[in-house]
């Protein structure tokens, strides 16, 4: 069983700082692997270990994201691959013709997993694209993957229901973060994680750039979002009395 | 923010300017391990609704013990600076904990200094996978830091010795696998190891103490307990020798732990005096508040730097006895001060509540365990004044 794993080296969101006019200040800030890309990592050496296999991770960026495969591999990946790209500046579609292009090229793959979106621009759009530019179905979503030599069944999970489906191999999927708690590597599989091969690709010799059709951003600035300050005084019953005819006016409750 | 910070990444890269991404890689990793499996229960540790056994044995599977010592007994062969630095974030995470660690490997420590090659065999993979827990038992009911006068006799018996005489204040007592245990034959103090199995070795009960109520402390009693020849570690009488050159390592170990400690109670005052309002404002507003806030951060950046700068002596192979103390010293009292503020800005909460207090409490062991901090400024006064001879 070969499998695929698509990681992003994201901008930490948890220390990413605004400037005073609210546009994220994202020439560098630190990084890290995208949150949820853990749970994509975890769940292919899941079916790696029940399936015997092995592990390719794929991640599109700069000289930075080597620290993200890293990790991969040190959870257990096998080997990765390392398409050269300044993630900034490129779009979704972008990403997902390198990615396409560099599976492609180590293929084929029986099956590939992304996580739903990343946990910097988290567009999700990534993954769909991937399915579509390999000629592969997409199963996004998943919150329960198991694979059979022929065919995958898989559990999806959407707004009020959950959906099972089954996908022929190869596929693609993305995965949500409840499907698993990601490993932590010990010391000793880090250390050892640098001996692993990492194949690095030029993104521009990989796949030429298409000179139309993609998106660029034109700013990026953070919503302030104003919240209702009501006070409410009284003593506690009046107070209790007021709280509850305030959210029912809001809708918040109702009778 | 990460227990691993950008702070620590950046005095990383300069004391170690060819290796520090590879230390950071591991810290960090280490240090979100223990920011999401043991920083949330350490409030349960301390009021005994955890056990220490738990996050102790993850610990061992991620393999930090493994840190400072050489590969041929399962270490990972790396800078003694990144083991001083990998106790400093569980110092934040657990203090218990932490210590639990921190005597288990000085045990492992002294073995790899003055074991024989067998010794080594025997012991060092099993403690540093965590299939054995260590305990080190020198301190007595009525000797400390003057380890010359112990009572615990070692007398020759059969192809063995037999032990007879108690230690006191030993953490790690009971749950321990293996004993080093300090005890005096007809040549002096000597050092053995003990297995937690032995006959005629008991514990007393578990010790209330005052904070670090994650690790367990009592009372080891001998009462001719036997121990074969080749239990007996280096040669017999050099036994203060060793103990004495395990503690200036664990000094630097604990001068660690204490800036950890005091991290976390920094970083609680921080958020609390920003959010906490008085007269209309936050009380992080008031000069006198942030001057607090401003002492607190210089002191455990100072702390910091000393225990490293220690480490990076040790490493190099140099006398560290001196620079040893002075960083246990300082980072024991500081973190105590740290602590203490911590409860002055945190008022009422501060003397009522677990979450900040018991940071002091756990503060509070270090300026007496592994040498008081009365014995250590002996020790670096006369190290001192005899290098300016």
């Amino acid at each position: 069983m070969k499998i695929a794993v698509c990681v992003k080296n994201a901008i930490d969101e948890t220390e990413l700082k605004l400037d005073p006019s609210g546009r994220p200040q994202t020439t560098g800030a630190p990084t890290k692997m995208s949150t949820f890309d853990k749970n994509a990592v975890e769940e292919a050496l899941r079916l790696k270990a029940k399936l015997t296999g092995e592990v390719t991770v794929f991640t599109v960026g700069g000289v930075e994201s080597k620290k993200t495969m890293k990790e991969a591999l040190a959870m257990g990946a096998d080997r990765g691959v390392l398409v050269n790209s300044d993630t900034l500046a490129i779009d979704t579609l972008r990403t997902a013709e390198l990615l396409a292009s560099a599976i492609t090229k180590g293929g084929p793959y029986d099956v590939v997993l992304c996580s739903e979106g990343s946990s910097d621009t988290y567009s999700g759009q990534v993954p769909p694209m991937l399915g579509e530019l390999l000629g592969l179905p997409f199963v996004g979503y998943a919150r329960k993957v198991e694979v059979n030599a022929q065919t995958a069944k898989v559990e999806r999970s959407l707004e009020d229901s959950i959906e099972v489906v089954e996908a022929p191999l190869p596929f693609v999927a993305s995965v949500i973060s409840e499907i698993n708690e990601p490993r932590y590597p010990t010391l000793i599989q880090i250390m050892q994680a640098s001996k692993k091969p990492i194949e690095e690709l030029s993104g521009d010799q990989l796949s030429p750039p298409s000179p139309k059709g993609h998106a660029s951003v034109v700013s990026m600035y953070a919503q302030p979002s104003s919240r209702k300050h009501v006070m409410i005084e009284g003593t506690p019953d009046e107070a209790a009395a007021k709280l509850v005819d305030a959210l029912m006016k809001e809708g918040v409750i109702s009778k | 923010m990460a227990i691993y910070s950008a702070e620590h990444r950046q005095l990383m890269e300069m004391f170690n300017p060819d290796r520090h991404q590879e230390f950071s890689e591991i810290l960090s990793s280490l240090g979100e391990f223990m920011e999401k499996k043991i920083l949330p229960i350490s409030p349960k540790l301390d009021t005994g609704e955890a056990k220490i056994s738990v996050p102790r044995k993850a610990l061992f599977d991620q393999g930090m013990c493994r840190i400072p010592f050489p590969e041929e007994y399962g270490g990972l062969g790396l800078p003694f600076s990144v083991y001083a630095n990998a106790v400093e974030l569980l110092g934040t995470a657990d203090a218990s904990v932490a210590l639990s660690i921190e005597i288990h490997n000085a045990v492992a420590e002294g073995l790899s200094r003055f074991g024989s090659e067998a010794q080594k065999k025997r012991f060092i993979p099993a403690l540093l996978s965590g299939k054995s827990l260590a305990s080190f038992t020198l301190t007595e009911p009525a000797s400390g830091s003057d380890a010359g006068t112990m009572a615990t006799t070692a007398v020759e018996k059969g192809d063995g010795y037999s032990i007879s005489g108690s230690k006191m204040f030993i953490t790690n007592a009971g749950e321990a696998d293996v004993y080093m245990v300090f005890a005096k034959t007809k040549k002096g103090p000597s050092c053995f190891m003990v297995e937690g199995d032995a006959v005629g070795m008991s514990f007393g009960g578990d010790l209330k103490k005052l904070g670090m109520r994650g690790s367990k402390t009592s009372e080891v009693i001998f009462t001719d307990c036997r121990v074969r020849k080749e239990n007996l570690v280096g040669e017999e009488g050099k036994g203060a020798d060793y103990a004495k050159e395990i503690l200036h390592g664990a000094r630097i170990i604990v001068a660690a732990l204490n800036v950890g400690i005091a991290q976390l109670a920094y970083q609680k005052s921080v958020t609390y005096a920003k959010q906490r309002k008085a007269f209309g404002k936050s009380i992080s507003e008031f000069q006198l508040i942030r001057e607090k806030i401003a002492d607190m951060k210089t002191e455990i950046s100072a702390g910091r730097l000393l225990y490293l700068y220690a480490s990076k002596i040790k490493e190099s192979g140099g006398d560290c006895s001196s620079e040893a103390s002075q960083a246990k010293v300082f980072a024991t009292e500081m973190s105590l001060r740290v602590c203490d503020s911590a409860i002055q800005i945190h008022g009422g909460y501060g003397y009522t509540t677990d979450e900040v207090h018991r940071h002091w409490r756990d503060a509070r062991l270090l300026t007496i365990g592994e040498g008081t901090s009365e014995v250590l400024r002996m020790l670096i006064a006369r190290r001192e004044l005899a290098r300016s001879q």
